[in-house]
């Protein structure tokens, strides 16, 4: 591994941000980073309100609820490119997109992924949980439930999506699919393990610390502004 | 992962930075990834290709490869009018990591600038452009 300390990645805080417009940033960081690729490598830290999302082949077949509707409001359900088959995301799910040239980094994308997966392991492990990976799927897993996934997608050397690791999420959406297009397994979150809610603000710079251990890099602390300013401006809509 | 000394470069084919190669067949030219590409991504589990008859311009996304949760792009090294898509790799996709330059071949094209073939690199500048990353 090569990564390098001098080039810290810029750490983002989103805050609860809608899935498309989160994609619609990522991409036009990754079109950034293609076409400039002095640009630092960037981490976004956020939650999505509730919404499913497809893989890149597809995953409709494993909604298995005909009622998607959760407190009164419908799941709605986005198709994107990442790798992986269906999954779901909501409030209390820790979600971070490392937005992150692997070629630069020195970083093949199995040893990316398996960095991700050992920062949210460390991560439970932090709080006393015994999480594992599992040779079925790639992610965290607690037994046969999955605690925290990964999806990322791989553009010119540029890496983006990435990883969502179940704190506090609701669970009950997750019954209504075959998560990752599997059948008989079960999905669990840090809070239904340990039986009370966790301070998401902790979970999260735990993993952000994890993540800089993974990749052997530093977290620059930095804003929405900041990161826009480092972007070219967005096409004027006609 | 592979040290670049225990992966394999034929000189028959030349490679594009994103680590695709082509194989120049006269009429046609087939396109694959390479043996370095394949060693990154780790195992394969499904090829997603275009249709024959599809026209790409030379750097244009042409299809997906999805190993370990991970769907990662290519792109035409050269532009082209497809002719024929392995179709074996629908039901093995993992010909791409057992033998990426035969069995694990994706697209032949008909080439529209034989001058993309030349701008590419032999296999000796590619090594050597590996060997520079590291």
């Amino acid at each position: 591994m090569r990564a390098d300390a001098s080039r810290p990645w810029l750490a983002v805080r989103l805050g609860c941000t809608d899935y498309e417009e989160a994609l619609a940033l990522q991409r036009r960081i990754v079109a950034a980073k293609n076409a400039e690729p002095s640009m630092p490598d960037v981490l976004l830290r956020l939650e999505h309100p509730p919404v499913f999302t497809l893989g890149r082949r597809g995953g409709a077949e494993n909604i298995v609820a005909a009622d998607r509707t959760l407190d009164g409001l419908e799941v709605p359900v986005v198709q994107v490119e990442r790798g992986g088959n269906i999954t779901y995301h909501g409030p209390g799910q820790l979600v971070v997109y490392p937005i992150v040239d692997l070629r630069r980094a020195g970083l093949s994308v199995v040893s990316f992924v398996e960095g991700m997966e050992w920062a949210m392991i460390e991560t439970a492990a932090r709080w006393g949980i015994s999480a594992e990976t599992n040779s079925r799927n790639r992610g965290a897993w607690v037994g046969d439930d999955k605690l925290g996934s990964i999806g990322i997608t791989v553009r010119r050397g540029v890496s983006f999506h990435g990883l969502a690791l179940n704190v506090n999420t609701d669970l009950r959406p997750f019954s209504w699919i075959h998560p990752c297009g599997l059948q008989g397994v079960g999905v669990t979150s840090m809070a239904a393990i340990l039986g009370r809610f966790l301070d998401m603000e902790a979970v999260g710079a735990a993993l952000e610390r994890n993540l800089e251990a993974a990749f052997r890099t530093i977290l620059e602390k930095s804003s929405f502004a900041a990161l826009i300013r480092h972007l070219p401006p967005e096409e004027p809509v006609r | 992962m592979k040290e670049i000394s225990e992966l394999n470069f034929p000189d028959d084919v030349r490679y594009a930075d994103d680590h695709e190669w082509v194989r120049n067949e006269g009429e046609t030219a087939t396109i694959g990834i390479s043996d370095y590409a394949q060693d990154q991504l780790g195992d394969i589990v499904f090829v997603e290709l275009p249709q024959p008859g599809d026209r790409f311009e030379k750097g244009a996304e042409f299809g997906t490869v999805e190993s370990v949760k991970a769907v990662s792009e290519l792109f035409m090294p050269i532009g082209g009018e497809v002719v024929a898509v392995n179709e074996a790799l629908e039901d093995a996709p993992e010909k791409v990591n057992e033998a990426p330059y035969a069995e694990g071949w994706m697209i032949r094209v008909q080439p529209g600038d034989s001058a993309e073939m030349d701008a590419l690199m032999d296999m000796d500048a590619y090594i050597q452009r590996l060997k520079d990353q590291e």
